[in-house]
């Protein structure tokens, strides 16, 4: 009789071990979170995949602002860090579309939306019919969504560089280049697999090896064969080795390349646009570092894309979300907020945010390349280049 | 003494000697009652062999199989997304590991984690060692200080020793600061494998010192005191006296020092270099950044069996003492 009762006790915590068990892996991505709140009209989940900065965007400015704007409406956030399981959302999101389930968000902020996440066809056409806020944005940002994708903002990487040390900054890539030889020691970027900005450098110089037909490619599929013309473009980087920071050291990440730039260890480097003009507000890096773009080829960039799931319970809350977000007063939010570019026309954009980002224009950005192709660029900058 | 160890190791037998002796039960119900009190024990440790089982045991058993082309079942979806994936046609293939070695760059890291093990090792044990004897032969102010000021490291996250130690050996770091203040050039280690090392042998100074501290102040002072009346000089006695009787202790350190190094993440992540890189950080980028799971699985297997390698001297080292105090 004692003996019962123990084994009862230890069964049920094996069980109890084992359910755990089943619910960890749901439970760590978040995705249930909205389960609980399933039909409820008034609450819209944003999934945000990204940085802190895209986190703050949403929970310090745009919320708050809609909130006050359509009171009881609630709106929550789930975040994935960094993106860091992005496949895992997409896998998610596929089977949740294909059983026409709730996948427990009813607005994605990722880099999958125009990704793998359009090509699996899980997300609600972008219908300027019905999301009205999209009349406002230039045609051509729009298409690049893959149909399904509602840019909401951009960015894109910039030349910084130190205006005390250096008085005319180089216009094109191919002075740039000679810039580095000429300066040895003064120039960073990080490795590609830690940070856009990097990465974009990488590309860049890659591309200028490259005809239009090839870069094209490898930015609209996952073109294996062309990547062995990338030889060149891996040689001349390697040869800029000794030319770079300490002879050779790529930091991780883009914040510690705008620590080094702000530090005066490095006299120029690339940048993204919207972490730049926040760091220098923040006083990270001194009002004499400015910015500029280069051309032939410039530096790539993209806008920001929204996704609405298909199986989502509350679309019109979603679109209204969006809506309020492509509005004059959303777009200035997205502005002061993380110092992003606004999509939306510049001339309904207040003043002062107009003349701000006058110069970025978000159509005439340069898009980065396929995402599998963007993992082979990583492993074999890492391979030829440090 | 051995007796009293023999019951405790076995009860059952004398369990069974005081029923008999008070026996008003059937032999049957004796032996039921011993089943069902064994199926207890065994539920009783139920639990964390399950959790054990599926949070350790099986994923690992999945990686190994991963590694070695399995792609079915559970791995198929990392193989699905993955790029570069081998996939095994009979039982295994090693085609993951034939690339990973024909590829310079892997060979490269897998020394240079090597090296930074080996030389993190070593030094960290001369430095504890260090401390441990002057602690136990000279005692004092001295060694207090030092033996105190070697445990700080424990207090402080890996995470931030590895950023405040890179930004003191960078570029603009406070040693050049020194040296420039005398007119001289100074050396940069932030960056470097060197850093790596320094880096490392701070985060684990502290429990080789404490392993190597307590294992000498347990030596007896007639040891010492006798060694010195024959005639024999300090180095002697740390050779011949000190550091034989504190093997164990040592042995333990420097095991569990070379297995944290060779698998460490944070301190190459932030005070490397690009290349050569160390292990820990290649795993992640191949997982990650590259979308190269099965390589990612198959580089942990390498650090693995080269873990495995060291633990066995840690087996042995244990065994040993076990044997020591009559236990095996």
């Amino acid at each position: 009789m004692i003996w019962k009762r123990p084994l009862v006790v230890t069964a049920a915590l094996s069980l109890a071990a084992a359910a755990l068990t089943a619910c960890g892996p749901v439970a760590s991505t978040g995705s249930n979170a909205g389960d609980t709140e399933g039909g409820g009209d008034k609450t819209v989940t944003v999934f945000i995949s990204g940085d802190t900065n895209v986190q703050d965007l949403w929970e310090k400015g745009i919320i708050p602002a809609y909130q006050k704007a359509n009171p009881g409406v609630q709106v929550k956030t789930t975040i994935d860090l960094h993106g860091e399981h992005d496949q895992q959302t997409v896998a998610k999101l596929v089977t949740a579309t294909k059983a026409g389930d709730d996948p427990g968000y009813d607005l994605v902020d990722g880099g999958f939306v125009i990704g793998a996440a359009a090509e699996a066809d899980t997300l609600l056409q972008a219908d300027p019919g019905k999301i009205t806020g999209l009349a406002d944005v230039p045609e051509a940002t729009t298409r690049a969504g893959k149909g399904v994708g509602i840019p909401y903002r951009a960015s894109s990487v910039l030349l910084a560089y130190d205006s005390t040390k250096i008085d005319s900054p180089p216009e094109t890539l191919a002075d740039l280049l000679t810039w580095i030889e000429q300066n040895p020691g003064k120039f960073a970027y990080n490795s590609p697999s830690t940070g856009g900005s990097g990465g974009a450098f990488v590309t860049t110089v890659l591309d200028s090896f490259l005809s239009e037909a090839d870069q094209q490619a490898l930015r609209t599929g996952y073109a294996k064969e062309v990547e062995a013309k990338w030889k060149p473009g891996f040689a001349k980087l390697k040869q800029l080795g000794k030319s770079m920071y300490q002879g050779g050291v790529y930091p991780n990440g883009n914040n510690q390349v705008l620590e080094l730039l702000g530090s005066g260890e490095i006299q120029m480097a690339p940048v993204w646009s919207d972490q730049f003009i926040t760091a220098q507000q923040n006083g990270v890096v001194p009002e004499t570092v400015k910015y500029t773009q280069i051309s032939n080829p410039s530096f790539t960039g993209s806008a920001a894309y929204l996704g609405i799931p298909k199986t989502s319970d509350n679309i019109d809350g979603a679109i209204d979300l969006v809506n309020f977000v492509l509005t004059p007063e959303g777009q200035k939010i997205i502005a002061e907020q993380i110092s992003g570019y606004p999509v939306i026309d510049p001339g309904k954009l207040p003043p002062e945010v107009a003349e701000r980002f006058a110069d970025a224009d978000p159509t005439a950005l340069r898009p980065s390349y396929f995402s599998e192709v963007t993992s082979d660029m990583n492993n074999q900058w890492d391979q030829q280049v440090p | 003494m051995t007796d009293r160890v023999a019951a405790a190791a076995d009860p059952a037998p004398a369990a069974a000697e005081s029923r008999a002796e008070v026996d008003v039960r059937p032999a049957r119900a004796v032996l039921r009652a011993d089943r069902r009190r064994s199926a207890v024990g065994f539920s009783m440790a139920l639990p964390p062999v399950l959790l054990i089982m599926l949070f350790v045991g099986l994923p690992v058993v999945l990686a190994i199989g991963f590694s070695l082309g399995m792609t079915g079942g559970l791995n198929s979806v990392a193989a699905a997304i993955g790029q570069d994936v081998y996939e095994a046609e009979g039982l295994v293939t090693f085609d993951a590991y034939r690339q990973l070695f024909a590829d310079p760059r892997f060979t490269r890291d897998l020394a240079a984690t090597v090296l930074v093990t080996v030389a993190t090792t070593l030094i960290t044990l001369g430095l504890a060692i260090g401390i441990a004897v002057h602690l136990r032969l000279r005692g004092g102010w001295a060694g207090t200080l030092l033996s105190s000021l070697g445990v700080v490291p424990l207090f402080v996250p890996v995470v931030i020793a590895s950023w405040a130690i890179l930004t003191f050996y960078s570029g603009d770091g406070f040693l050049r600061s020194v040296f420039a203040q005398l007119g001289l050039e100074g050396p940069t280690f932030g960056f470097t494998v060197p850093g790596v090392i320094i880096a490392s042998v701070w985060v684990n100074l502290p429990f080789a010192l404490l392993m190597a501290s307590s294992g000498m102040q347990g030596v007896p002072d007639a040891l010492i005191d006798a060694a010195r009346d024959a005639g024999a000089s300090t180095l002697t006695i740390v050779a011949r006296v000190l550091a034989p009787l504190a093997g164990i202790p040592l042995v333990i350190a420097a095991t569990f020092t070379a297995i944290g190094v060779l698998g460490q993440f944070t301190v190459p992540y932030f005070t490397g270099p690009n290349a050569p890189q160390q292990l820990g950080v290649d795993i992640s980028k191949y997982f990650q950044a590259f979308n190269r799971p099965q390589q990612a699985a198959a580089i942990a297997v390498v650090v693995f069996l080269v873990a495995s390698g060291v633990a066995a001297l840690y087996v042995w080292a244990n065994f040993r003492s076990a044997k020591d105090e009559g236990r095996v």
